[in-house]
């Protein structure tokens, strides 16, 4: 068989499709997302920095290309992150939970009730999506300030109060009539990822007794819960009692590996005691996470099944086994989230990732993978698609750049697959809960007020003052 | 002094409507109906000034002395100074060549008056005299309509605050008729401002039930992510759904309210936790709200909430059921069949199962006879549904009649007992023979031969029966399945006989199974180490 050329990546054409995504308002079939609109958000600013290099490099003919988000508007878009926090902690997934301060105020006026009651509106999901945003949208120049505004100490107790006895998190605290707090959200291991991911990139190394100190959940409970939920077949569930998943499987590895992830200069695959002693079945999980794998076939005229909803039906095999050793059988790969599954973009992602986390991604093909991606999941008008031939989506586009950034993909900037964020944002993270910390650090509150007022003169500013900058170093 | 009325009569045709002019007049020489309104103002501004549009063409100058004259005398007969100056003598003779030329001394002011635009942003000028009486008539109508509802506003305020009526005396009570009658006419109203000027109006605000909550509309700053171009009436519906939040109201309308923005969008956790709210601060029956959300979940077939809202209901309905076996088993057999139901169509739903091992646990049926066979009847339906595989390993090795609790699933279980584990090692081959190249019942079979505590050799036998002539190099190799290829490695690896499992792994990637010759390397590797 001819060998054929290999496809490429259209970063032009991405870059379009963000922008437009950007710059006008989504359409409406995204309303079943309102409630998580910071997650809209975190898609398309993290493609767009992921397709955008992070230190101006001249163009052939010696211009720098101005980047698709000015300064000033990096600054502007991290105030609305910031509008969605809450006064008791954590951040609201969407603007329509967002009530003017006063609200609040009045509200306790008149019940008389602990100002609590606010919790039920924070979110865990649109937290970690807000201080992901904040990162990746932090000051080029100064990304250190990048959570400056965060209220650490109240997210991080928030959080706490998330976890449920048996170890998981959810996703909402909500005062339910005659029940007491509830704490929302189904048995779910994106929640465990998130609360672990939330963990590392706020809380630090403070000792208890120091300012800034926050106690620590459970994470001996939140381990046990996720070790405990590896299915019979080697893959992860959402609980011990469900299906395998690969998102959940990917969201196991990842939050056992931050557990005890370093703090500075870290890497998503470390040598994580937590993962790699905890995993009763670390054979079976490779094994199962291998097993995603299959042999992408166009689907025949043949088969009935196709035209029925996309998401029952078993994936394409030929008649006869040995046909998969055939060449031409081997050109695609695709990957599905769960056993005789159909293929999905968003899978190749999961998968792949998990073995990264794992430091095993080379067990898998690169190149089919690739091609599949490249030749039957991206769309004419930029960004990638669920399902061959299916118009692209926000989310979809956004885990089919992170895969290939994973893969090395010429163009990209590298990718921390357990963070799903590039690699320097990873970096400006550990400097901004460095500079986080100090700040809480600081004796007294006139010190911190001092910075306070600066803080809100910034913000009144577009530009910072040449006297701050050299103050700041 | 100026002289009385009488030394100035009434000029003829200073109405022109009213008498015909025998002045020739540039409109009057047309007898046609204007064409439209703004021509109707034209000609009735035209009537009304004689000779301007010949003097503004060729000047006054040009004009014959005769109209020249008229038009002279009645524009000072105009003037205050004709009035204070001339004598009282000068005056009639000046009305009197007025009057002689019937000039029209009243003139019209200004002929450019906006009309304002319609509905469909045509000029109201365009429409025909017809037309546009039709339209004073329905917007005389609105106002009208606007009125009463003032009034019925008026009412409603007064009941609020206890005033009394000034002619009984009895206090005021807004009856539930004059609230129909109120929300007939709002749409009435709303019908005729979309008629008129094509304004929208939200069900709520037309919707007297809602008077009293003032919405919060959302603010955003101009530079904001992810902004979603939401059609109108979830805006509305959002903006009153933040006011009564804010309000902790709990009440039949906000339970209809929730239900309004579930229709629009089934997947915002925050109003099913609000609905929740409601249902349980009334104390409503839990199994009419389950009712309702039946309905809800056969239409949004991919929702996540839907099955967390039952989960939540189940929780707090479970209590009452305890104590009563009956009702419990009526309970699962209702529950099972609805789930039978949503699982026709869609068989793989992760949510569905989820809630359906949750429910097994809450209710304890692991040991139901239906419950089993309505997983086979699944896995009768299609061999390759990996969900019910997963539900079946759930039901049989959590089940605390004869398992020990707390184990994971990837443990060895002491208690389980040989039967059952005989009886699901057959199961798993009987439906492997049906499709060797299936892997969830090649999952399943090493799942069940794990817990059993059980030799991975025990199925040797029937594992080598799907590959042939291994290893052979004259086309005799044949292999039917690359499952029973990969468990026959790790039979022989448990038996030690690295060299037939080393064969089986290196001809998976060398032949059987391409796709994945990194990862049977690797097994090689691992394999070589052990």
């Amino acid at each position: 068989m001819a060998e054929e050329a290999e496809p490429s990546l259209d970063i032009p054409r991405h870059l379009k499709y963000w922008k437009m995504c950007l710059r006008s308002p989504l359409p409406s079939l995204y309303l079943s997302n309102e409630g998580n609109r910071m997650a809209l958000a975190y898609f398309i600013i993290n493609s767009i920095t992921i397709l955008t290099p992070f230190h101006n490099t001249p163009q052939k003919d010696g211009t720098i290309p101005a980047p698709l988000i000015a300064p000033g508007e990096r600054r502007q878009l991290r105030e609305w992150v910031l509008s969605h926090q809450h006064p008791s902690g954590g951040f609201s997934g969407t603007s329509s939970l967002v009530f003017p301060l006063r609200d609040y105020e009045e509200w306790d006026f008149e019940t008389g009730t602990s100002s609590q009651e606010h919790l039920g509106l924070a979110n865990i999901t649109a937290t970690l999506f807000a201080l992901q945003l904040l990162a990746l949208l932090s000051d080029d120049e100064n990304p250190k300030t990048a959570f400056r505004g965060v209220d650490r100490v109240q997210t991080l107790r928030w959080l706490r109060r998330l976890q449920r006895e048996d170890g998981s998190f959810g996703e909402v605290l909500k005062m339910l009539p005659g029940h007491g707090w509830f704490i929302g959200g189904g048995y779910d291991m994106r929640y465990c990822y998130i609360a672990a991911s939330i963990r590392w990139i706020l809380r630090g190394d403070v000792k208890e007794g120091e300012p800034g100190w926050v106690e620590d959940f459970d994470t001996g409970a939140l381990a046990q819960y996720i070790l405990s939920s590896q299915t019979y077949d080697g893959g992860f569930a959402g609980s011990s009692k469900e299906e395998p998943h690969a998102g959940y499987a990917y969201c196991a590895i990842g939050a056992l590996s931050l557990l005890d992830r370093p703090l500075e200069d870290s890497q998503a695959c470390h040598p994580s005691k937590i993962l790699h002693s905890g995993i009763r079945d670390m054979p079976g999980l490779i094994h199962w996470l291998a097993s995603r794998q299959f042999s992408y076939l166009e689907p025949g005229q043949h088969d009935d099944d196709y035209d029925s909803d996309e998401d029952e039906v078993n994936f394409t095999l030929p008649r006869i086994l040995a046909d998969l050793s055939l060449d031409g059988n081997q050109r695609y790969i695709g990957y599905n989230g769960r056993c005789n599954k159909v293929a999905d973009t968003c899978y190749t992602w999961w998968v792949g990732a998990a073995l990264a986390n794992l430091g095993r991604e080379g067990l898998v093909q690169h190149a089919p993978a690739r091609r599949f991606l490249l030749e039957k999941m991206q769309h004419r008008i930029g960004g990638f698609g669920k399902k061959p031939g299916n118009p692209p989506d926000l989310y979809h586009a956004c885990f089919g750049l992170c895969i290939l950034a994973v893969m090395g993909e010429e163009g990209l900037n590298k990718l921390d697959s357990a963070l799903a964020l590039p690699v320097e944002t990873v970096r400006r993270i550990e400097k901004a809960r460095r500079a986080l910390l100090s700040r809480e650090g600081e004796n007294g509150t006139a010190g911190r007020l001092a910075k306070d007022i600066v803080d809100i003169g910034l913000g009144l500013r577009d530009e910072k003052p040449g006297w701050l900058t050299a103050v700041e170093g | 002094m100026p002289p009385k009325s009488k030394a100035a009569p009434k000029p003829k045709g200073t109405e022109p409507s009213k008498q015909p002019t025998p002045t020739p007049s540039p409109a009057s020489n047309t007898t046609a109906v204007p064409a439209t309104i703004a021509a109707r103002s034209q000609f009735r501004y035209d009537d009304s000034r004689p000779h301007d549009a010949a003097r503004l063409k060729i000047g006054l100058a040009g004009l014959p002395r005769d109209e020249q004259a008229a038009w002279i005398s009645a524009r000072f007969a105009r003037t205050p100074a004709a009035r204070t100056r001339l004598p009282p003598k000068a005056q009639r003779e000046l009305w009197r060549q007025v009057n002689e030329a019937s000039f029209p001394v009243r003139a019209l002011r200004g002929s450019k008056h906006s009309w304002g635009r319609d509905r469909n942003e045509s000029e109201v000028s365009g429409y025909s005299a017809e037309r546009f009486d039709e339209r004073e008539g329905r917007r005389a109508q609105l106002t009208c309509l606007e009125v009463a509802s003032r009034g019925f506003r008026e009412r409603r305020e007064r009941e609020g605050k206890g005033v009394r009526d000034i002619v009984t005396g009895d206090k005021i009570v807004v009856t539930e008729a004059e609230v129909e009658a109120e929300r007939i006419r709002r749409g009435e109203m709303a019908a005729l401002r979309s008629e008129l000027y094509g304004t929208v109006q939200g069900s709520f605000a037309l919707d007297p039930e809602w008077d009293d909550i003032v919405p919060i509309p959302q603010g955003e700053p101009e530079a904001a992510l992810a902004a979603i171009a939401y059609p109108a009436d979830y805006d509305e519906a959002i903006s009153y759904l933040r006011a009564v939040m804010l309000k902790k109201e709990y009440s039949q309308r906000c339970l209809r309210l929730t239900e309004t923005i579930i229709e629009m969008n089934p997947a915002h956790y925050t109003v099913w936790l609000y609905r929740a709210s409601n249902v349980f601060a009334l104390k409503l029956p839990i199994t009419d709200e389950m009712e309702w959300l039946n309905k809800v979940a056969l239409v949004n077939l991919k929702n996540y909430q839907i099955w967390h809202h039952r989960h939540l209901l189940v929780d707090n309905l479970y209590p009452t059921l305890a104590g009563n076996p009956d009702e419990l088993a009526r309970f699962a057999t209702t529950e099972r069949k609805f789930l039978t139901q949503i699982l026709v169509q869609d068989t793989k739903n992760y949510h569905v199962w989820s809630y359906r091992s949750y429910l097994v646990g809450k209710l304890g049926v692991w040991g139901s006879p239906e419950e089993l066979k309505s997983i086979e009847d699944l896995i009768d339906d299609d061999v390759r549904n990996n969900s019910a595989w997963s539900h079946r390993f759930f039901l049989v090795f959590s089940d605390p009649a004869h398992t020990t609790p707390g184990l994971a699933a990837t443990e060895p279980d002491p208690a389980a007992p040989q039967d059952i584990t005989d009886r699901e090692v057959e199961y798993a081959k009987e439906k492997i023979n049906l499709a060797p190249q299936n892997q969830s019942p090649w999952n399943y079979l090493k799942g069940v031969l794990v817990k059993g505590s059980q030799k991975l050799s025990s199925v040797e036998d029937f594992a080598s029966g799907f590959v042939k002539g291994l290893g052979n190099k004259d086309g005799s190799e044949a292999v039917q399945s690359t499952h029973a290829l990969d468990l026959l490695a790790e039979i022989y690896a448990e038996k030690r006989e690295k060299e037939k499992a080393d064969l089986c792994l290196r001809r998976l990637g060398e032949k059987w199974d391409r796709i994945r010759i990194g990862y049977w390397e690797w097994r090689r590797k691992c394999l070589e180490e052990a």
